[in-house]
């Protein structure tokens, strides 16, 4: 398993904002993409998911497991994404909303692995809460969880601990490792704070140039 | 001090208002009406028909309104949606089932070119207006109203806030596998209901209780309620007025009781829609040509009845299945012969919507926020109750005034409604402006007279213009109050219109249509052009 991506580039009205560039993120692996904001770190996100808005427009070859996917709609990409916030839908239970990316299955085992789930999250009893009853740092390990429901090939993380507490952060950071490490997916993860960068992970770096570096 | 902002508008909105429920109200105990109404033939059947049209015009517009905001959502057509949406808004309804049914009636353009292909030599036997089954008033009221809905969704989805969580949302689920269908039933619609049930409230009681729409357009043997109360209201007989209020006030209770049901219904049927919340990630898309495939239908639609209007209103002597008719300007040489309709109407629409805006303008400026409840509860209570049974109340209550056939009287009658809708449409931009622009300009020693003129008048023309044009349009369409309290004296377009549809001059009756709508569009385009932002950033 692997995420490839081959000679991408980002344009914006005419000019290249990102210089063309190969990432190999083996599986398991967590790479860490840093720039400044602006640096069109978060649009390179959107470039691999598939949705990203004009007036931006990229090219280069997105591909996971061997599968090209630029012609793949993000929907079909099985690429999971956590961002700056939780986005957990407010109008929905913490149980639905695990229940939304729960693949198709019989009702009983759905609900049950919903349950297991939170149990593992130490949340258990929370499935008919309401999101905005939470504390931030539940918040976030339920749209981990939900994330990684959805069984993703590969995650984006698009600067997911940049809007928690400090003392918060390194705890949900943690968390947040170790369970993808247990899904052995690779990982992309930006962002511009040097303390979200797992322990011995590789780096790279946006330049003010646009060009993705090794650091 | 306070008080003083106030006056002006009880005096000419609230009071006449609150007097107009009252005497719809007291014509309730009179229990030899409420017989005369359980023995009239036509009660259930009427019933049965309006209740039926306004539901299903209800979903219909409702369903062509999602469709076509998800197809073109953050599209190109995308910000040309709310203004192109705007005018469809203006144009008046008896217009547009004027045109409709001049194109679908068996002598009407449609079997005419159907006639030219396959040789037809008489006019064929199609139902297609005043159909028993009301499919014809659905259809209008579907085309009329699910602008309307769209206009207000676009507004949700266009509001800062609402967009950037939305498009989040929708990134989220995307990246869980889900596609548009799920992504629009399932996020979007449920958090934008609680903000479109009063819009639906309103868009049914309307079309449940539509006249001017059903008298042109609408089933006749038997009528709908609102037609049959109609015709009580209008009797020369003492005995009828009495049943048509009480039929009235049933129309009314039995609507809410509908209201009543769906809602239990809602709620017994919640579980299974969150089963459906919850249920697994589906990627099904609705392909986005079916949308903007009925985004067009939708626009074409108006674009031809205005063409089909200007020319039918030139057609004289036009027997059956010619496509080219005699071209005679006799119409027009009548109207402009007799004007007085068009001048009435015209004067009646620009003395309404200044007056309204005046009136709220020193209300919002003199009262706190919190006295605006009062207000836009009184609005909302005039919208969302049946225009017939308002209406009733209001000739009552101005009889007793000496309001009927004078102008006074019609412009207070019109003056309702305009201020109603725009009391809807200007209170929230015009508290929502920023307070410190305020404080800003009496630091530089700005009086709050010149702060209103140079800042704040400036900066909220958008929703002032806007507000004058739906004031324009509003009082333009209003036949219910105008036939009534005019008491023959004097005559409006909506009057006339409706009046012409019953005969069979088809070229006065379209010309009149197009006079009908042709100002309320002109009002619309100029409040746009003057309602423009000084910068054209946005």
């Amino acid at each position: 398993m692997s995420l490839q991506l081959k000679n991408i580039s980002l344009v914006l009205d005419g000019k290249q904002f990102i210089a063309p560039f190969s990432l190999d993120i083996a599986e398991g692996e967590v790479l860490t993409l840093m720039g400044r904001s602006g640096s069109g770190k978060s649009s390179l996100l959107s470039y691999i998911a598939g949705d990203l808005p004009s007036p931006f427009s990229g090219e280069g070859d997105v591909v996971l497991n061997g599968k090209t996917l630029n012609n793949t709609p993000p929907r079909n990409r099985n690429i999971g994404r956590l961002f700056q916030d939780d986005l957990l839908f407010p109008h929905m239970t913490v149980g639905e909303n695990l229940l939304f990316s729960l693949p198709r299955g019989a009702r009983v085992e759905r609900e049950a692995m919903m349950q297991a789930v939170l149990t593992r999250a130490e949340l258990e009893g929370f499935s008919d809460r309401a999101p905005h009853t939470l504390s931030g740092g539940q918040r976030s390990r339920v749209s981990l969880m939900r994330s990684l429901l959805a069984k993703p090939e590969a995650m984006l993380l698009d600067e997911p601990f940049n809007k928690l507490d400090r003392d918060l952060r390194s705890t949900i950071r943690d968390y947040t490792f170790s369970h993808l490490k247990t899904c052995n997916v690779p990982t992309l993860l930006v962002t511009h704070d040097i303390s979200d960068v797992p322990v011995g992970g590789r780096i790279f770096e946006i330049t003010k140039s646009g060009e993705v570096k090794h650091v | 001090m306070v008080g003083v902002g106030a006056i002006p508008i009880c005096l000419l909105f609230a009071v006449p208002l609150i007097a107009s429920l009252y005497y719809a109200l007291i014509g309730a105990f009179d229990s030899a009406a409420w017989q005369a109404l359980f023995a009239h033939p036509q009660l259930w059947s009427g019933l049965e028909l309006s209740i039926f049209t306004g539901a299903t015009s209800a979903v219909l517009a409702l369903i062509t309104a999602i469709i076509i905001v998800a197809a073109t959502y953050e599209t190109a057509t995308w910000r040309n949606l709310p203004a192109t949406m705007g005018a469809m808004l203006a144009l008046p309804h008896i217009a547009l089932a004027i045109g409709l049914s001049l194109l679908i009636m068996p002598s009407g353009i449609f079997a005419r070119i159907v006639a030219n292909i396959v040789g037809w030599q008489t006019p064929p036997n199609w139902i297609t207006t005043h159909d028993p089954n009301g499919l014809a008033l659905i259809a209008a009221l579907t085309i009329k109203e699910a602008p309307f809905l769209i206009w207000i969704i676009a507004g949700l989805l266009n509001r800062d806030d609402i967009r950037q969580i939305f498009n989040n949302q929708r990134a989220a689920a995307t990246s869980l596998g889900h596609g548009g269908i799920s992504v629009w039933l399932r996020l979007f619609l449920p958090q934008m209901m609680p903000k479109l049930i009063w819009p639906l409230v309103i868009v049914f009681i309307y079309a449940a209780t539509v006249v001017d729409m059903s008298l042109v357009i609408g089933p006749t043997q038997p009528p709908t309620l609102a037609t049959v109360v109609w015709a009580d209201v209008n009797s020369e007989q003492v005995i009828n007025n009495a049943r048509g209020n009480v039929g009235a006030i049933f129309l009314s209770i039995t609507l809410a009781l509908c209201l009543g049901v769906t809602y239990a219904l809602l709620k017994l049927g919640a579980p299974l829609f969150r089963t459906f919340l919850s249920s697994a990630p589906s990627s099904l898309s609705l392909p986005n040509l079916v949308g903007i495939a009925k985004y067009q239908m939708l626009i074409w639609f108006y674009l031809v009845i205005v063409v089909l209007l200007f020319f039918i209103s030139f057609a004289q002597n036009w027997s059956f299945p010619n496509l080219a008719p005699i071209i005679s300007v006799r119409a027009w040489t009548q109207i402009f012969q007799n004007p007085s309709a068009l001048i009435t109407s015209v004067e009646l629409a620009i003395s309404t919507s200044l007056t309204a805006l005046v009136l709220i303008i020193l209300w919002l400026e003199i009262l706190p926020e919190k006295a605006d409840r009062i207000l836009i509860l009184l609005s909302v209570a005039l919208l969302g109750l049946p225009a017939i049974l308002v209406g009733l109340g209001q000739y009552r209550a101005f009889l007793n005034f000496g309001l009927t056939g004078n102008m006074m009287g019609l412009f207070l009658a019109h003056l309702m409604p305009v201020t109603a809708y725009m009391i809807i449409v200007l209170t929230s931009p015009y508290r929502a402006l920023d307070q410190r622009y305020s404080a800003t300009a009496s630091s530089f020693g700005k009086s709050e007279i010149e702060f209103l003129w140079q800042i704040k008048l400036p900066l909220l023309k958008a929703p002032i213009y806007a507000a004058l044009a739906i004031g324009f349009a509003v009082s333009f369409s209003q036949y219910i109050p105008a036939q009534l309290l005019a008491a023959g004296r004097y005559s409006t377009l909506p009057i006339e219109a409706v009046t012409l549809t019953s005969g069979t001059n088809r070229p006065l009756t379209a010309a009149f249509a197009l006079l009908l709508l042709l100002p309320p569009l002109v009002a619309y385009v100029i409040s746009a052009h003057f309602g423009k932002s000084r910068w054209s950033t946005a």
